[in-house]
């Protein structure tokens, strides 16, 4: 292990060490403790400047059912999972379907559809824009949440065929081999041996793909403009507009954008981290 | 007739099976950014008949003077941005101990990685808010005002990527996690043998084996910044006066408020031939990497 | 019981041929196995077999149907994986059963197939185990079981002891042939130790680059290589060989000389390619060589210079100068000399060497074919 590690024995090194990975931690973290302690105040402390001292009184139930009750904002939310949950499944089923061909197949032509599959993804949004959205005013989906699900499921899929060919790619290719033996047809290894086998890789990109969507800004902002549609992203800005001055309101929206991946990340934290770095480590 | 059928099912079922992920990503994102380059060479308002204009689009951009700002942004997002691989490393190498209550500690130091960018622009909103924000308050510690970041266009693009930093360096820091607790104990073990420590260790031990940490860290974090726009558009607008806006920031304004698809899809283009550069090597380097294997 | 026949079956990857129009018939109830160095096409030659990698040309009929082009589902073989590629998040049964799962028979056949096999495995008690919950040995029996299950016209084994320890790999050889013995299926081995080759098969097939060398029961290829290749590549230790030149070329006989050895008169067969002044090679088993007490019956003499007591056997590594080994692989010494029992010799022991010229190979022209005469076993 690189940093050596502290040995068990040397208490008070421990102590000092924990002491100052907390110190950085506060500081790391002091802006989301910022918009958490605002979410907290009344409006009268906000309107008074004091953000920072103890709060007069604690507005907590109220600044976030005033989330609720005066904006939209349940709807976004609402909009957010309709939005997040079906893309998360499309790009799982495609991934798997593609990720096993590209790695289990040899064809002519393999390699350039992988590079594309990666390079696509990295391309800048803008660069297809117009485009998309041309596409979804003709299609008669543009302002729907079917355009969200389409784009996402499309760009995510890039990344996502990566990440199942590169774990398909590791399992051992004579378990295929003795399935095809056993007279197994392709649907059929699909079925009973990479669908068992992908299941902690489908973890980890179910987190990882939530995540990106559920985050998303810019399609939100450029597919959609109704709030029964708009995303919790494209909502938090246009609250923005609308509550210049109350940051109570503001923070406690923002929070609500802010906990999903969050507590998806507490939950499936091993996951999220080895989804994120696969690929980066190995080789 | 079953025979032809067994004999071709050993093409179909797998062609069936990727047709829809190449049918999808071909349309939606290949065949759109194709279009784009298209677009660039007309001009459109989005709705009415293209008109062709050949390379006039291009021609302006580079008598616009909001381009040249633009690219010095991305220039600026682009240099800073480098700090991030570093500082990620830098925290990994702080935290990376095994010691009861660390995992918490570390899962903590994860979390702007997972928040939306439109929150963490919210939430340095708020940080550099004039008079009562957290930044306004160190400085009053020290007896001094803070500036208003956002409001100065001198500063503005600075105060917007320090912001976009955060999650970036959270993002390197669990790639440097990970390459860390790869590493080869046997030749951390033989460094220590050879009487290695500190930054020797470091330099001539352990960064060697994360190489390929470093460069993904370093590919994706170029590409991140040149691509930034939810930070510019939550926190700025672009402004003041355009100050802080960026060539993503720029195509979007140019086409969703002023109608100029044509133009936009030029930016675009420009935009894309520099994160080509960074998007090839990433490329190149991967798939030699999985042509070894 | 059913019988397997190869017809010039051709292989290439790109511009390398790695199956050279291979011939061969296998009889039904045969256990065949296919030796050769790494590289040699064992293992595509038994891929290609399965199906699992489709030849250029050529034609392979399993029981005088044509398979060349089926499915390796609908071939009628069942595989057993080096590394016995047994489904991680399938129970033991589920894994023997699979195959007739795949090819939707009906429960009660499946778990009847299943438990026969497993009572012949003595896996019956492992049955709802997971694969990572078995010993090595016991993962070996239940990929052989997934084949059994599938009571497969042939059975083809890709080096299946491989990753087994040795005494364990002891064991599963014995209870390889005892199988086929019970069985009495069509079985088609490839492994690269040839204690296995000799021991299990009816016949063996000794493959090198691509192309098949010599086929024929383990003694007869023992005693009768038909070149020098097999002759190297069957023994351990290995044969020695050495250069020489002819000097004397008679009908069924020839007289040989090389530095070191002196003159001999070897048997050859009769139509030897040989004449005067050629160069051939003369090989001599580790074990055709003896010690004796004096220089005068003595072909040659050495010094000891390494000397491995095996318990019942020892092996020396002498140095003969000026006779020195052709491809010597242990790079010491340079006769391999392997004699019974315990030999009580110093390193450093001057040795009398003498051997019977009747049990000395006789390998010459371009493809150093086996020229001495046959030997009778």
């Amino acid at each position: 292990m690189y940093p050596r590690p502290i040995p068990p024995t040397a208490r008070t090194e421990r102590r000092l060490y924990l002491v100052l990975v907390i110190a950085i931690l506060v500081v790391w973290l002091a802006p989301l403790f910022a918009i958490i302690l605002t979410s907290f105040r009344s409006s009268a402390d906000v309107a008074n400047g004091n953000l920072w001292g103890w709060p007069t009184q604690f507005n907590l139930i109220d600044n976030y059912t005033g989330v609720f009750s005066r904006t939209p904002m349940a709807q976004y939310f609402l909009n957010s999972l309709l939005i997040t949950v079906p893309s998360v499944i499309g790009v799982l089923v495609l991934s798997t379907l593609s990720g096993f061909v590209l790695a289990k197949y040899r064809f002519r032509g393999n390699m350039a559809l992988f590079a594309v599959f990666v390079g696509g993804n990295f391309m800048p949004a803008q660069i297809m824009m117009i485009p998309v959205r041309d596409l979804m005013v003709r299609l008669g989906l543009y302002d729907t949440t079917f355009a969200l699900i389409i784009f996402h499921v499309a760009f995510q899929t890039g990344f996502a065929t990566l990440f199942m060919r590169n774990f398909v790619a590791a399992l051992p290719d004579e378990l295929f081999e003795a399935a095809r033996a056993e007279g197994a047809s392709p649907a059929q290894i699909l079925r009973h041996v990479v669908f068992p086998l992908v299941r902690p890789a489908f973890a980890a990109l179910a987190i990882l793909t939530f995540t990106f969507i559920w985050n998303d800004y810019f399609w939100a902002v450029v597919l959609t403009i109704s709030d029964t549609v708009k995303p919790v992203t494209a909502g938090l800005a246009n609250l923005r507009g609308q509550y210049v001055s109350e940051w109570n309101i503001i923070s406690a929206a923002t929070m609500i954008v802010a906990v999903p991946p969050v507590v998806m990340f507490f939950l499936m934290q091993r996951h999220f981290i080895a989804g994120l770095t696969m690929g980066a480590v190995k080789g | 007739m079953t025979s032809i059928w067994r004999r071709q099912s050993g093409w179909a079922t797998p062609t069936l099976f990727i047709l829809p992920a190449i049918i999808l990503f071909g349309v939606v994102i290949v065949l759109s950014s194709l279009q784009s380059l298209w677009i660039s060479l007309h001009d459109w308002d989005g709705m009415g008949a293209m008109t062709w204009v050949g390379l006039d689009n291009y021609r302006e951009l580079f008598g616009d003077p909001q381009f040249f700002v633009s690219l010095k942004n991305n220039l600026i997002w682009l240099i800073i941005f480098m700090a991030a691989p570093p500082a990620g490393l830098g925290i990994a190498l702080l935290v990376n101990q095994q010691i009861a209550g660390m995992r918490i500690l570390k899962s903590l130091f994860f979390v702007p990685l997972v928040l939306a960018s439109v929150a963490v622009g919210v939430v340095f909103t708020w940080v550099y808010t004039p008079g009562f924000g957290l930044l306004a308050l160190i400085f009053s510690a020290f007896g001094a005002t803070a500036p208003a970041l956002l409001s100065d266009e001198h500063f503005v693009t600075f105060a917007v990527v320090f912001a976009a930093l955060w999650p970036q360096i959270a993002f390197c820091m669990v790639l440097y996690l990970a390459g860390l607790n790869s590493l080869s104990s046997d030749l951390i073990g033989a460094g220590r043998v050879d009487g290695a420590k500190g930054w020797n260790m470091l330099r001539h031990v352990v960064l060697p084996q994360l190489t390929q940490v470093t460069f993904i860290a370093i590919a994706i974090t170029a590409i991140g910044a040149l691509r930034s726009f939810d930070m510019v558009s939550v926190m700025t607008q672009g402004g003041p006066f355009g100050s802080s806006s960026v060539l993503a920031y720029q195509m979007y304004e140019q086409s969703i408020f002023s109608y100029r698809f044509g133009y936009g899809a030029a930016i675009a283009t420009v935009l894309l031939a520099i994160m080509a550069v960074f998007i090839a090597w990433y490329l190149s380097r991967i798939i030699r990497a999985e042509a070894r294997s | 019981m059913s019988s397997l026949e190869l017809r010039q079956i051709e292989k290439r990857y790109g511009g390398y041929r790695a199956l050279r129009g291979i011939n061969l018939r296998v009889e039904p109830g045969e256990f065949i196995v296919m030796v050769g160095p790494s590289g040699c096409g064992k293992s595509t030659l038994l891929k290609s077999i399965a199906g699992l990698v489709q030849v250029d040309s050529g034609e392979m009929l399993i029981n005088g149907r044509d398979v060349t082009k089926a499915e390796p589902g609908d071939r009628g073989i069942a595989m057993v994986f080096q590394s016995y590629a047994l489904y991680p998040h399938m129970t033991v049964a589920e894994n023997m059963g699979f195959g007739l799962r795949m090819a939707k028979r009906p429960r009660t056949e499946i778990d009847a197939a299943v438990g026969r096999a497993a009572q012949i495995l003595r896996l019956t008690d492992q049955l709802d185990k997971l694969p990572k919950q078995l010993s090595g040995g016991q993962r070996q029996r239940v990929a052989i079981g997934r084949a059994i299950t599938r009571s497969p016209e042939v059975f083809l084994f890709d080096e299946p002891l491989s990753n087994l320890d040795a005494a364990l790999r002891t064991q599963m050889r014995v209870e390889l042939s005892t199988l086929h013995a019970a069985l009495g299926a069509t079985m088609v081995y490839v492994t690269h130790d040839q204690v296995e080759a000799m021991t299990m098969a009816s016949r063996i097939v000794v493959l090198n680059a691509g192309s098949v060398e010599q086929v024929g029961a383990p003694r007869d290829l023992y005693s009768n290589p038909v070149n020098r290749f097999v002759a190297g590549f069957l023994g351990a230790p290995r044969m020695n060989f050495f250069e020489a030149k002819i000097v004397e070329a008679r009908l069924g006989q020839v007289s040989v000389e090389t530095a070191g050895l002196g003159r001999f008169a070897m048997p050859v067969v009769a139509n030897t390619p040989l004449a005067i002044g050629d160069t051939a090679t003369i090989g001599i088993r580790p074990e055709a060589l003896k010690l004796v007490g004096n220089r005068d019956g003595a072909h040659f003499s050495g010094a000891a210079q390494l000397v491995e007591y095996l318990g019942r056997e020892t092996i020396v590594y002498a140095d003969a100068a000026p006779l020195r080994c052709i491809g010597s692989d242990t790079g010491t010494g340079n006769v391999t000399i392997h004699l019974p029992g315990i030999a009580q010799l110093e390193t450093g022991a001057s040795l009398q060497i003498a051997f019977d010229p009747a049990n000395a190979y006789l390998f010459g022209g371009a493809e150093q074919r086996t020229l001495s005469a046959p030997k009778t076993i």
